[in-house]
């Protein structure tokens, strides 16, 4: 049929448009008008407003198409193996190409009033750009080379927009430390990648996934760790998650940005993309459930005592990750990837909301927040807590769908383990987020609140940040609803048919513990006369424990410290001053001395030279001939 | 059909010691030069023989390697050349060799 | 005898006598002139060897460049017919001696060769675009690596032409 396969051509060629505008903003941007601030938001946002619009074409039109569209260019041949580049849509890349536009103008559009008057304005948004054509290219990677390398593209954009304000050292610090900590774990990636390539030969994730490169278990295992790696770097799992707390030092809008849709959502996608291939080695699924199931409960305990309230964000976003890769491992593709999607949507819009708070009281500490008089400031506080309550999974906000979704998931493994340990990751995420809002809605000082402050909090540019947090909040609100033809969309493409609904007593025990949770909050820091010191604070030693994130830090500093700075470094040194040094001089001392004894036969002539030298190949070749 | 493969190793061969003879016996740092340049040619002939010996194409991309090889090679050459004539004001190879002598 | 060995013989007639020639000239014009024939010819013996491609370049790149770069060099240098009146005795007997050393390994190769060594080769042609897609599969890398050769070798020439200057204004010195 002629005319479908015009049509699809179109929606090819609207895929490459969609991923190819953002970077044409870049590199526009970065040459040409990075001294007209004005102009190099309009066309950031006129990229991602583009891409945003086809994406939404695509996703009306050909969300739910039998089978996945390509358009694949050949990149390079070496021998047998074929590596190519291109777009490959299916429901998974599309709904997630909608999610990753629509995030990155709503977070672009509220810049404009969050990165107002900074003297880096047009260098924000060329790096805003590259971030979202980076990530629309991997989204629509069709084979595992050009995923890695919009990968570290990736990386390396999160790196120059954590270190955007690089003038303050803390800043530059923490955009290292992301880099070189994602770093650690894309090597692993490449390692493993280096290892389907030599055994399988394929790169293509469709022929991956189907077992075309006929590997062997242990292979296929091998290589799905070393790629997990990749996956716990990038999105900050047990043990390279700190990197993530510390990246709180770029501009706000980044932290949503790399928070919801791009950095941290790449590696989830990742296992999504690839989720047959994983899913044909039972050990490394389980690995990945435990390293998933670890790094959720490990950052629920840390947000449970941290004061800074992007800090508790981050934590947060770290824990719901691991939901994720959980509900993931466990056999939930729908699920893992639906909590993808309702996590962008309202983690996006508590770190919008909480740069608006931070915006006006210029703090990020949310007791002075609180006592800043921030319920004055409506609009953040409402949307806050429609934030608040999706997070903590309350119906009929969308983060109950997607969570029951997972509890589901993880209601039909055998070993009940998991299970009670997503329970109690559901309790400590209701708890620290109300303990969170609650500081914040009712200070301790509360009896004298002063009159003047929330006037103080209209002084900032409102409007461009109002909208893109109240439409983010009705997503909130709708998403919820569209698990079904969500899942729809998604079965096209990887045929799993799992529970969406657990038991018919889970969701009121997921509940239940969220309520439960939400009244230890309020009593420990809503209700008047209040302590405001959580159950965990009173023991210090547990409380010193998850305020330092498990001391990860301080045994990273001392890995690298040890066996980096004084072993491997020091062993480098002596290596390099004996054995190196040692053979070069000793190599310089005997050329010098053989040149002496060489240097007489030097001063025969040239032709009597070329002589010896074509007597001695001659020679060398009829001895070989003669016994060779 | 062509003439047998001997036959073609036979004309690479003479080549080769016409080659050889000239940097041999020639007191002209250009004429060293030329018989490099007609052996690298005889070496490629023999590559192109065998590779047509053999049915493969490998022969010919020896001999390619050879040709760019051998144009590098000149061009070096052909500097050095200039810039020793430059200094010495002869090509005589034996002449510059004294040269050196005396200067060491 | 076919057509093609008759072209084979007369073209390496025509190869073996031009060289001969060049290598014995005393002026080094000619001798230059003579191996252009010889080079042109070795472009024949390519095409009737099956390789046109390399026949081509043979032509562009030896006949062309690289003998033209001689005849620049010789009619800069304008040297004098001058060569040195011959060498010691014992140089010579170690010319013969070495030639005699290649003959012998000549024939012991002969002797060494494989089977079917004596047979006429069957005619074959390599199309220039098999030839090249071959060469950009197999030996990329060694394409690389001799343009980066050529790369250096071109620096190389440079620094070698530029250095004189230098010293020409400076005090001079040996190198």
């Amino acid at each position: 049929m002629p005319g479908a396969s015009v049509i699809s051509e179109t929606w090819l060629w609207a895929g490459w448009a969609a991923a190819a505008a953002p970077f044409a903003a870049f590199v526009l941007i970065l040459f040409l008008l990075r001294r007209r601030p004005g102009a190099a938001a309009a066309v950031s946002l006129a990229a991602v407003a583009t891409s945003m619009v086809f994406a939404l074409c695509l996703l009306v039109c050909c969300v739910d198409m039998e089978t996945p569209l390509r358009s694949v260019v050949t990149w390079m041949i070496s021998g047998d193996t074929v590596i190519s580049a291109g777009v490959h849509l299916d429901g998974l890349s599309l709904l997630m190409l909608a999610v990753v536009c629509g995030i990155c103008l709503l977070v672009q559009v509220y810049s404009l009033g969050y990165m107002a008057g900074d003297p880096g304005f047009a260098r924000y948004y060329a790096f805003m750009s590259l971030f979202a054509g980076a990530m629309i290219f991997l989204v629509l990677a069709p084979g595992l080379v050009q995923l890695y390398i919009f990968w570290e593209l990736v990386g390396l954009s999160s790196y120059l927009l954590i270190g955007f304000w690089f003038e303050k050292f803390s800043a530059s610090r923490a955009g290292k430390k992301a880099f070189v900590m994602t770093r650690l774990g894309d090597v692993a990636f490449l390692a493993g990648l280096l290892l389907l390539l030599v055994r399988g030969g394929v790169m293509d994730i469709a022929a991956l996934s189907n077992g075309a490169a006929g590997l062997s278990s242990g292979m296929i295992t091998v290589s799905a760790v070393l790629i997990f790696g990749g996956v716990i770097g990038k999105s900050a799992q047990f043990p390279l998650m700190t990197w993530l707390p510390d990246a709180m030092e770029g501009p706000t809008p980044v932290s949503a940005l790399l928070h919801s849709a791009t950095m941290v959502a790449a590696g989830v996608f990742l296992i999504a993309r690839m989720f047959p291939f994983f899913s044909q080695s039972d050990a490394a699924m389980t690995f990945l459930l435990a390293v998933g199931t670890v790094s959720m409960l490990m950052s629920a305990t840390m947000a449970m005592v941290s004061r800074d309230i992007k800090q508790v964000w981050a934590y947060s976003t770290i824990s719901q990750l691991g939901f994720m890769l959980m509900a993931l491992a466990a056999g939930g593709y729908f699920a893992g990837v639906f909590h993808l999607f309702t996590h962008a949507g309202f983690k996006a819009l508590l770190f919008l909301c909480a740069g608006m708070l931070i915006h006006a009281f210029h703090s990020n500490d949310m007791f002075v927040i609180g006592q800043g008089g921030a319920r004055g400031l409506k609009i953040p506080m409402l949307c806050m807590a429609v934030g608040a309550a999706a997070l903590s999974g309350i119906w009929p906000f969308s983060g109950f769908a997607s969570k029951e979704a997972v509890l589901a998931t993880l209601v039909s493994l055998e070993n009940p383990a998991w299970l009670i340990a997503g329970l109690a990751g559901v309790f400590l995420t209701a708890y620290y987020t109300f303990r969170l809002v609650f500081i914040i809605v009712f200070p301790a000082g509360r009896g004298q609140t002063r009159a003047e402050d929330p006037a103080r909090g209209v002084a900032y540019a409102y409007g461009a940040m109002a909208w893109p947090v109240i439409l983010l909040a009705f997503a909130t609100l709708v998403l919820g609803f569209l698990a079904a033809p969500i899942r729809h969309w998604l079965a096209a493409g990887a045929g799993a048919h799992e529970a969406v609904h657990g038991p018919a007593w889970l969701a009121p025990l997921s509940l239940g513990l969220v309520f439960a949770a939400i009244a230890v909050a309020w009593v420990e820091f809503g209700r008047k006369n209040a302590s405001q010191t959580g159950f965990v604070e009173r023991v210090r030693v547990v409380a010193e424990l998850f305020a330092r994130r498990w001391y990860l830090d301080d045994i990273w500093g001392w890995a690298v410290s040890r066996l980096l700075d004084r072993g491997a470094a020091e062993a480098c040194r002596q290596a390099d001053n004996r054995v190196i040094d040692g053979f070069v001089h000793s190599l310089a001392g005997a050329a010098v001395a053989s040149g002496r004894v060489l240097a007489r036969g030097h001063r025969v002539m040239i032709q009597a030279r070329l002589m010896i030298m074509f007597a001695v190949v001659f020679g060398l070749t009829c001895i070989m001939l003669i016994w060779g | 059909m062509i003439v047998p493969y001997t036959h073609v190793i036979l004309l690479a061969s003479l080549l080769f010691l016409t080659g050889m003879i000239c940097t041999v016996l020639r007191r002209n740092l250009i004429m060293l030069l030329l018989g490099l340049e007609i052996m690298l040619n005889a070496a490629a002939v023999a590559f192109v023989g065998a590779g047509l010996h053999l049915q493969q194409i490998e022969g010919q991309a020896a001999a390619l390697f050879i040709l760019a090889v051998a144009a590098a090679e000149v061009a070096v050459g052909l500097a050095l050349i200039v810039c020793i004539y430059r200094q010495t004001g002869t090509l005589d190879p034996e002449c510059i060799e004294s040269d050196v002598c005396e200067l060491e | 005898m076919s057509v093609y060995s008759i072209f084979f013989y007369l073209i390496a007639a025509l190869m073996i006598l031009s060289t001969a020639l060049a290598v014995t000239r005393k002026n080094m014009v000619h001798a230059v002139l003579f191996l252009v024939i010889s080079f042109l010819a070795s472009a024949l013996l390519f095409f009737l060897l099956g390789a046109p491609l390399l026949g081509i370049l043979e032509v562009v790149i030896y006949a062309g460049a690289i003998m033209v770069l001689f005849l620049f060099v010789v009619m800069m240098i304008r040297i004098r017919a001058t060569e040195g009146s011959g060498f010691l005795l014992w140089h010579y007997l170690g010319a013969g001696g070495l030639s005699a050393l290649y003959v012998a390994a000549c024939l012991l190769l002969v002797r060494h060769s494989g089977p079917g060594t004596g047979a006429p080769m069957p005619a074959a042609v390599a199309a220039p675009a098999d030839f090249g897609l071959y060469l950009f599969e197999r030996h990329w890398l060694g394409i690389e690596i001799v343009s980066l050769l050529l790369l250096v070798a071109l620096i190389g020439v440079l620094h070698l032409g530029l250095s004189p200057a230098g010293q020409r204004s400076g005090k001079g010195g040996p190198y």
